[in-house]
């Protein structure tokens, strides 16, 4: 139900489809934890350099990725990660390469697992044939709008290297 | 521990929307504390619309839920046109409707599938239903996703709706994003029974528990419809109906010491909203299709089974998609026409209603004279059910107090979720007076 009179851009739940998406997750208002959402506004100014590519901020949408995955061709998760590394630092990955340790609540459907749910769109059949994720090891979870001063100083060596991604598409 | 003695505290239910506990002590079977509490902070949305332009009320109420919040701008929308005298044409009117039902479906099929399905699966949530009913799981995605991308089609995002405006709205879908959304949805019929199916081969899991309530929902009867919008206020208790306007002598609320939301009473101590109060009011005028699929589960008017909600929603679902592929033919047939809406604020006090997926939901509104918001009141479903549920609790626990602490654990938080409850909806503006 593509409707050919909406542009791409950085809105939840479009109905465009273009074979790669690039989804902002995490909660803009628990400080680091915002930073997916924080990257893909900025990546999104520059979104008419990417026909081909859809910017979405996820949220904490949890299962609601799957939507948001189902029917690209490449996926590209932005988000925060505890990754063993410094403050600031940035990692790209597959799915495959890491392990989850998140041990869930299960009480409600914003408590996700992203690689359960990656796991569960590949049962489906609904996983698009390339996810790369892009970890960023956060300084400061509490409640609180705005990045640490670590991560809001590392906020173009993030883009930089997401933009390569792209750019090598 | 000896049968009869238990102490349960589930502290924050999960599988709902917000934060509620259960909390269970007896000894010997006799029940020392039994209470639903609802622990949730105040929202305060009536103390943020003063002041602000009734051209703005819908955006900011819409930000009440990220599940109803479509509902709750109709039904904000709504009370502002009728403040106002604002006059709304029958396209935009239908249009609106079937925005309304989007939500209808993608609301119940997320509480049916993801927040229901778990515990007549013996599972813990969604996630493990994959390896269990993968066939299942997948259509229940599907519909899920039909459902927003409906919604983001008639409401211009899933999510805190932006086509809404006094007077009508600002974009129409063009005739042929209608034909598509209708071919879409002939074609989700199917999957909707193989949803009904899956369910019914698990319904044993639903416990049988009966307990005469009364229901309250919107009643229709010019035209006669299963109605989610127009209307008045009628339930099981009464034979009449009354005027939107008079909502608060049908609410009654009051401040209860273990909630933060208030409680509702009418003709009984408490009263239900929802799915199944809708159906025990107006079940004769389900659509073909959805009059089966209630069948199939032996739910008939007179249902006072609270765990049947979760059938009536799925009963619901069948009806939604049916009624709004005949809606589509007849803005079809008419052709979508342009519209220009222009309004002038002026002074005026007035309610507006819709159901919400979880139940009837009453907006009010007063405005001066250049249109600001003087007043609000807000009566959420999920604040009428607290009240019925905690009476549930207090006629199921007796009956079940010797079985095992976890099977009361699991029937009590069953029943929680039978409501779909959105919790964090339903707590209300404090209003105090400094005694010291």
């Amino acid at each position: 139900m593509a409707s050919t009179d909406n542009p791409s851009s950085i809105r939840n739940n479009q109905s465009t489809k273009r074979p790669t998406v690039v989804l902002g997750l995490g909660n803009p208002l628990m400080a680091d934890e915002g930073i997916g959402v924080c990257l893909v506004e900025r990546l999104a100014e520059s979104l008419l350099d990417y026909p081909d590519v859809d910017f979405l901020d996820a949220g904490t949408g949890g299962l609601a990725v799957l939507h948001h995955m189902a029917g690209r061709r490449k996926a590209i998760l932005v988000d925060c990660a505890y990754m063993e590394q410094e403050p600031g630092a940035i990692r790209r990955f597959s799915p495959d390469d890491v392990r989850s340790k998140k041990v869930l609540a299960h009480q409600s459907l914003h408590d996700a697992d992203l690689l359960r749910i990656i796991g569960m769109a590949r049962e489906l059949g609904q996983a698009p044939e390339e996810i790369v994720i892009f970890g960023i090891q956060p300084e400061l979870i509490e409640f609180r709008q705005g990045l640490s001063v670590t991560l809001a100083n590392g906020i173009d060596r993030c883009l930089a290297a997401i933009r390569a991604e792209l750019d090598a598409q | 521990m000896s049968k009869g003695t238990v102490n349960i505290n589930v502290h924050h239910v999960t599988r709902v929307e917000g934060h509620g506990n259960i909390v269970l002590n007896a000894t010997n079977g006799k029940i020392e504390k039994l209470q639903w509490q609802v622990p949730e902070a105040p929202r305060f949305f009536e103390a943020m619309v003063r002041g602000r332009s009734y051209e703005d009320i819908q955006t900011i109420v819409s930000r009440i839920c990220g599940i109803c919040s479509i509902t709750h701008s109709l039904a904000s929308t709504k009370a502002v046109e009728n403040a106002m005298g604002i006059r709304v044409s029958e396209q935009a009117d239908k249009v609106r409707i079937l925005m309304h039902y989007s939500e209808q479906l993608q609301s119940h099929v997320l509480h049916v599938g993801y927040l229901a399905a778990p515990d007549f699966f013996g599972v813990p949530s969604v996630v493990p239903l994959v390896g269990i009913a993968p066939d299942a799981v997948k259509t229940i995605i599907g519909l899920h996703r039909l459902a927003n991308e409906w919604s983001d089609l008639i409401a211009g995002r899933t999510t805190h709706p932006v086509t809404l405006k006094p007077g009508g709205l600002t974009k129409f879908p063009t005739e042929k994003e209608l034909r598509d959304l209708q071919e879409r949805l002939k074609k989700c019929l199917p999957d909707l029974k193989v949803v009904a199916e899956v369910v019914l081969s698990v319904a044993a899991k639903i416990p049988n528990f009966q307990r005469p309530t009364e229901y309250v929902s919107l009643k229709q009867d010019n035209p006669p419809t299963y109605t989610f919008y127009h209307g008045e206020i009628t339930s099981t208790d009464y034979d009449g109906a009354v005027a939107i306007n008079d909502w608060k002598t049908v609410a009654n609320e009051y401040v209860c010491d273990q909630s933060t939301a208030k409680w509702t009473k009418w003709h009984r101590k408490s009263y239900a909203v929802g799915a199944l109060a809708r159906f025990n009011n107006n079940a004769e005028l389900l659509s073909p299709t959805a009059k089966a699929v209630a069948k199939m589960f032996n739910l008939q008017k007179g249902c006072c089974n609270p765990y049947m909600n979760t059938v009536a929603q799925l009963v619901e679902c069948v009806h939604v998609v049916e009624v709004s592929i005949q809606m589509i033919d007849e803005l079809l047939t008419k052709g979508i026409k342009p519209e220009t809406v222009r309004t002038s604020p002026k002074a005026g006090k007035a309610s507006g209603c819709v159901e919400a997926p979880r139940g009837i939901l009453f907006h009010e509104y007063e405005f001066d004279r250049k249109g600001n918001c003087v007043g609000a009141d807000i009566c959420i479903p999920t604040n009428q059910n607290h009240a019925s549920m905690q009476e549930d609790f207090e006629v199921l626990v007796p009956q079940i107090i010797d079985e095992p602490e976890d099977q009361i654990r699991l029937k009590l938080e069953m029943l929680v979720r039978s409501y779909d409850p959105c919790i964090s909806c339903s707590t209300h503006m404090l209003d105090v007076q400094f005694v010291r």
